[in-house]
Parts: C-alpha cells; sequence; structure tokens
C-alpha cells in the first residue's frame, strides 16, 4: 500500500457541539451530556474518514478546545489565560505555567482507545509537542525556554508511551512553532528527541505556515519517521528544495489549504500530487490537507476531504499505484 | 520629564462580554449581518475604549491600538501597487499570522493605509496620539520577493512608507513611529535599514520620528541606530536584554523609548527592578527626555493582562523620574 491518505488532526466542531460546549461553559450543560455530544461527533467524523476511504484516520479532537491549552487544562503547574488574537477574528487562550509541571495521569489514552475501537484501520495518536507548547506559553515559573521545552517532554513522552501501551501504531507530535526562532532549532531537535526516544509506533510530526529557508537543513535531523507538512498554502514552493536535498523519512504533503473557504477541484488537488510524485515515490508519501480543518465548517472540511480523496485515487489509478 | 509610551498594538477584545463587542460585529458582518458602517461604529467605540485605557493607567502618547489591523503586513501592503497579497504565514515567534505580500512589480505608495484610522483616533483625544507604521526593511523581509536583490525592495518600500509619512504629517501627525522587528532576525543589514529610514525621515517635516526596534536585541548594531535622522529609538530591553551591556557601553545622544516591560509574558514585572536597571543608564543617555513602554506591541497578551502592563509602564516611569 503506499501513497496513502491521512489528515493532520482536528476537524470542525458540528453546530450542536459548538452549541454544547458554550452551554458547558456557562455551567448550563454537565460534563457527561457534553461528552456524549463530543463522542456522536467523534463517531460521525471516523464514520465520513471510512465511508470516503481515509486510510490512516485522526479523531477529529471534537474533545479539544485549543491544541495547546488542551494539554494545559490538563496538566499540573498549568493554567488558562484570557483570550489573545491568532488571526483576523480568531481568538484563543494560551497555556500559563505558573509551577512544576506534573501528569497526574494519561490525558489522551482513554479517547484514543476508545475512538480506536471505532475503526479497524490506524487511528493516529495526537500530541502537541514540547517545543510548541514552551512557545505558545506564558512562562511564569521555568527559568528559560529550554528548561520549559524538556519539561514538556518529559510529560509528554510519558503520555507517547502510554499511548504505544495501549495499542497506538503511530504518535504525531505536532510542532507547528518550529520555525518561530531559528536560533533555537537544537531545541526543536532535542526536545522532540526527548518525546520520541525509544518508542517503537511511527512517529510523526507536524509543522506549517513557517519561513521554512533556515529551517530546512534541520527536517532530516528531527528525530521523527514522518515529515507532515503545509505545502498548498505555500504554492508547493519547498518542492525544488526537496529535489535537490531528498528527504529521508516519508512525508505527508499537504494538498488542500485549510484556510480558504473554497474548496478545490479536484483536478488542482490532482495537479497537486502529480508534482509531489515528481520529487517522492509513492511509497514515501502520503496526501492530507495542509493542517487541521477546524477553522472551516463541517461541509466544507467534508468537501475537501472528498475532494482529496477523490484525487488520490485518480492519481494511482492513472499510475497503477496500489 | 521621563515621560510614557506604548508600542504599537492592544489586545482589541477581552473577556467580558462588552469587551468583545468587535468580536461578535466582524462575525456578524461577515455573515452580511450588519453593514459596514455599523461594523466601523463598533470599531471606533474600541479605539476610543482602547485611548482611554491608556490615559487612565497613565500612558502620555498612546496609540489607537491598530484595532483595526489584521496584521502589520498587509494592513499596508493592500495599499501599494506592485504588490499581491496571500497566503498566511507566522509573525515571528508570536503564534500570530499575517497574509504575506507578494512583489510582483515596482513598489509604490498608492493611498493612504492608516490615516483615517489615525485621524478618527487623534480627535477622541486633545493631546497628540502616536501614529504607527510598519517599517520597509521588515516589509520587505517579510515579503516574498520577485528576485531582485533585497536593497531595491527595501529602497522601494522606503518610498512607499514615505509616501505614509507625507500623508500623516500633511493631516497634522505630530508624532510618528516605523517599527522595524526584522532588523533584530538581521541586524547586520542596518546599513539598508538606515538608508530606509533616511528616505522616511526625509519626508517627516516637523513631526517627532521614531524607529523602534522589537522582538531581539540590536547590540551590535547600536551606533548605527542612535546616529540615525530620529528623534527618538525605541529598544526591546526584554527580549533584547543583550542591547543593556551595548547601552551602558555606547550610550545615546538621542532620547530612547526603554521596553522595559514585558509584553510577551503575563509574568507580573517589578517595576522597581525595571527603574533600577534604566538608572544604571543615566549619564550615559538623555534619560530625562525618554519614554517608558512595554517590550512590544501588547496584542499578544490577554486584554487585562496587557492593561496591568500598561500601570507598570507607568509606575515605572514615576520610579526611574524620582531616581532622576
Amino acid at each position: 500500500m503506499s501513497l496513502l491518505t491521512t489528515s493532520v488532526g482536528s476537524f470542525p466542531k458540528p453546530p450542536y457541539l459548538t452549541k454544547a460546549r458554550a452551554q458547558h461553559s456557562k455551567g448550563e450543560l454537565p460534563d457527561e451530556g457534553l461528552k456524549a455530544l463530543e463522542e456522536r461527533a467523534t463517531r460521525e467524523w471516523i464514520a465520513f474518514q471510512e465511508r470516503i476511504g481515509i486510510d490512516v484516520l485522526v479523531d477529529g479532537e471534537q474533545y479539544r478546545g485549543d491544541m495547546a491549552t488542551y494539554f494545559a487544562e490538563n496538566l499540573g503547574g498549568c493554567e488558562v489565560s484570557g483570550l489573545v488574537r491568532s488571526y483576523g477574528n480568531r481568538y484563543y487562550k494560551k497555556p500559563v505555567v505558573t509551577g512544576e509541571l506534573v501528569r497526574a495521569g494519561p490525558i489522551t489514552v482513554d479517547w484514543w482507545s476508545w475512538a480506536q475501537g471505532l475503526t479497524k484501520r490506524p487511528l493516529k495518536g495526537m500530541l502537541t509537542g514540547p517545543y510548541t507548547m514552551m512557545d505558545w506559553s506564558f512562562n511564569e515559573h521555568y527559568p528559560s525556554r529550554e528548561d520549559l521545552a524538556l519539561a514538556f517532554a518529559k510529560v509528554l513522552h510519558a503520555e507517547a508511551r502510554d499511548l504505544q501501551r495501549a495499542g497506538a501504531r503511530v504518535i504525531q507530535i505536532d510542532e507547528p512553532a518550529l520555525s518561530a526562532r531559528t536560533d533555537e532549532l537544537d531545541l526543536v531537535v532535542k526536545a522532540l528527541g526527548a518525546v520520541t526516544q525509544g518508542l517503537d509506533a511511527k512517529t510523526i510530526t507536524h509543522t506549517c505556515y513557517g519561513n521554512y529557508d533556515t529551517v530546512f537543513p534541520y527536517f532530516n535531523r528531527l528525530p521523527v519517521d514522518q515529515l507532515d507538512l503545509e505545502m498548498s498554502n505555500s504554492g508547493l514552493d519547498l518542492l525544488e528544495r526537496f529535489q535537490r536535498e531528498p528527504l529521508k523519512k516519508e512525508i505527508a504533503f499537504g494538498v488542500i489549504d485549510v484556510h480558504n473557504h473554497v474548496v478545490e477541484s479536484k483536478d488542482q488537488v490532482r495537479r497537486r500530487i502529480e508534482q509531489a510524485l515528481e520529487i517522492f515515490p509513492p511509497g514515501q508519501l502520503y496526501i492530507d490537507p495542509d493542517c487541521g480543518l477546524k477553522t472551516r465548517t463541517v461541509e466544507e472540511a467534508e468537501a475537501k476531504l472528498r475532494v482529496m480523496v477523490e484525487a488520490t485515487r485518480a492519481v494511482k489509478e492513472s499510475r497503477g499505484i496500489r | 520629564m521621563v515621560s510614557t509610551t506604548v508600542v504599537g498594538s492592544y489586545p482589541r477584545i477581552g473577556d467580558t462580554s462588552a469587551e468583545q463587542r468587535l468580536r461578535r460585529a466582524i462575525a456578524k458582518f461577515d455573515e452580511r449581518g450588519i453593514s459596514e458602517e455599523e461594523l466601523r461604529t463598533v470599531e471606533r467605540s474600541v479605539v476610543k475604549e482602547v485611548i482611554e485605557e491608556q490615559r487612565a493607567a497613565g500612558i502620555s502618547l498612546p496609540t489607537d491600538g491598530e484595532v483595526t489591523w489584521n496584521d502589520s503586513q498587509s494592513h499596508f501592503a493592500r495599499h501599494f501597487d506592485g504588490i499581491e497579497v496571500d497566503g498566511l504565514v507566522r509573525y515571528f515567534d508570536t503564534n500570530t499570522y499575517y497574509r504575506q505580500p507578494v512583489i510582483v512589480g515596482p513598489i509604490r505608495w498608492r493611498e493612504p493605509a492608516v490615516l483615517d484610522e489615525w485621524r478618527f483616533a487623534s480627535s477622541v483625544r486633545e493631546a497628540p496620539l502616536k501614529a504607527v507604521v510598519t517599517g520597509p526593511y521588515t516589509l520587505a523581509s517579510l515579503a516574498k520577493g520577485d528576485g531582485r536583490p533585497k536593497r531595491e525592495i527595501v529602497h522601494e518600500f522606503a518610498n512607499a512608507i514615505a509616501g505614509e509619512v507625507r500623508a500623516l504629517r500633511a493631516a497634522g501627525a505630530s508624532h510618528i513611529q516605523v517599527d522595524e522587528p526584522a532588523i533584530t532576525r538581521n541586524p547586520a543589514d542596518v546599513k539598508l535599514l538606515a538608508d530606509a529610514v533616511a528616505t522616511i525621515a526625509a519626508e517627516r517635516g516637523t513631526a517627532w520620528l521614531s524607529l523602534f526596534v522589537y522582538f531581539g536585541d540590536v547590540a551590535s548594531a547600536l551606533g548605527t541606530l542612535t546616529s540615525l535622522p530620529i528623534d527618538n529609538l525605541g529598544l526591546d530591553l526584554v527580549q533584547g536584554e543583550r542591547t543593556w551591556k551595548a547601552l551602558a557601553s555606547q550610550g545615546s545622544d538621542i532620547p530612547l523609548t526603554l521596553g522595559l516591560i514585558d509584553a510577551r509574558n503575563t509574568r507580573r514585572d517589578d517595576p522597581a527592578r525595571a527603574a533600577r536597571a534604566a538608572l544604571t543608564l543615566k549619564g550615559e543617555l538623555p534619560l530625562g527626555e525618554s519614554y517608558v513602554s512595554p517590550s512590544n506591541g501588547l496584542e499578544f497578551l490577554p486584554r487585562a493582562k496587557a492593561r496591568e502592563k500598561l500601570g507598570l509602564v507607568a509606575e515605572t516611569a514615576r520610579l526611574v523620574e524620582a531616581g532622576l
């Protein structure tokens, strides 16, 4: 099996869940009521991915708010800030590290086990990486950025081991902040390595929307088996560099722009896949969206994923790829 | 007298329902539920509120909080010829984004970018309100180039920003700040930046012109920066901690804006400690004519924390003044 399709992590929450989350935050809906709806939405997304034929699934993170805050909410030594802006009219809350980080128990494992039970296809275990957790947190406790990144790495390594013990064959550790400070790339490698050390599961790191000129030489140094990259938003401009400096690991190649309401045409996505195949052999190449789809509507996300799978199928058929 | 200012941006929403009215208005506007005029009314009420928060905290030279900006790059580039605005790119290490300007031809100033915003903001206040523009070196560094040498691109952006400064000056702006965060990432390019600032300074007339560099240190470029034809140099002395040593050894003939209060962390700064650090520079620069400010724009903090930081800026300035 090659040229497999997958997703980056998050999917939009259906309106009934968005409404329920608002009610829950006001104390108008008990925890169990919210959880039942989170499970319903997760079931729907797993069924959708199976129905359209995605190969490596995600649970869609229906129970998570922000990707960093979710972990902050479940770690000792962390609080959650007020709202800050991300872009345009989008806002999020950030972790505030106020003491030593403590993981009282597994954070994502119960959800992963339950969701994996809904499908026979592999389901990714999803973690937010230690460098990104550090970079996106307000640090009121640790003396340096490195100290905080390594403290996050320690608790995330324990989480990854628990995911693996529960049966996860693929663990993704997102590092969207990877390119934030080019003078800290050695720290990214060190902290990510502290999470992936000793794991047998396939490890992936996802990153996006960075300026990759300086980061590029580090891609092969990242201690993971697969690099998941946003490519469409940046006009596939990294392809030329990959031709000159080959990637020595698998790549998940973003062919869907997640920040645009417009659904790509099948031909457009097909061309992007064909361009990727000029550089990467099908066995090294996975096809996915640029990033998590949670900022789109359910309808947009479904349409974009359908186009992605149909385009991949068309390319496979035309090239006889199995 | 040691004065107080901000770098520019301020959180446009907060955590209370009233503080989120602009968020709701933009969402309604996007769904075509309200008109552009109705959106502008809400936007302007927030600008007034932001100016009032600065006044109440004791900031003597405020800004409009850049409330209407989506980002600091496309907000200007959209008004220049020779530029198309493209996809999202991360803005330094802030976990925010900007729409990347793509250079497709000669860059020329076409129309004002911030003039109307500045006009409105300054109309709600009797004392001066600082106009802020993104600097040409940063615009050139964060844009996608067209293969031409960077010097040429910086020069064209400098002429475009000079056009904006000319328009601001003609409208009566008395205090104008040029933001150049990108130079902290590549201080070796300071000569490029110096030429660009000279182009802008030629259009300032009698306006007070400041250059603010943030998100890092400029230790190796400090001598050039303090020799520019400007009235004030703003420095991030938190992320740019290494600049302290250069300041202590080289000093400055021009007044500075000392970015002493950490605008990137919620941790409460100690004004006494910040003031003591500033006072170590007594005799090395015209401290009594300088400003105290946050280390960069406050938009990266939650609103309540940003408000707290304004108060800490004012308190630090009082302590520095007392120590002179």
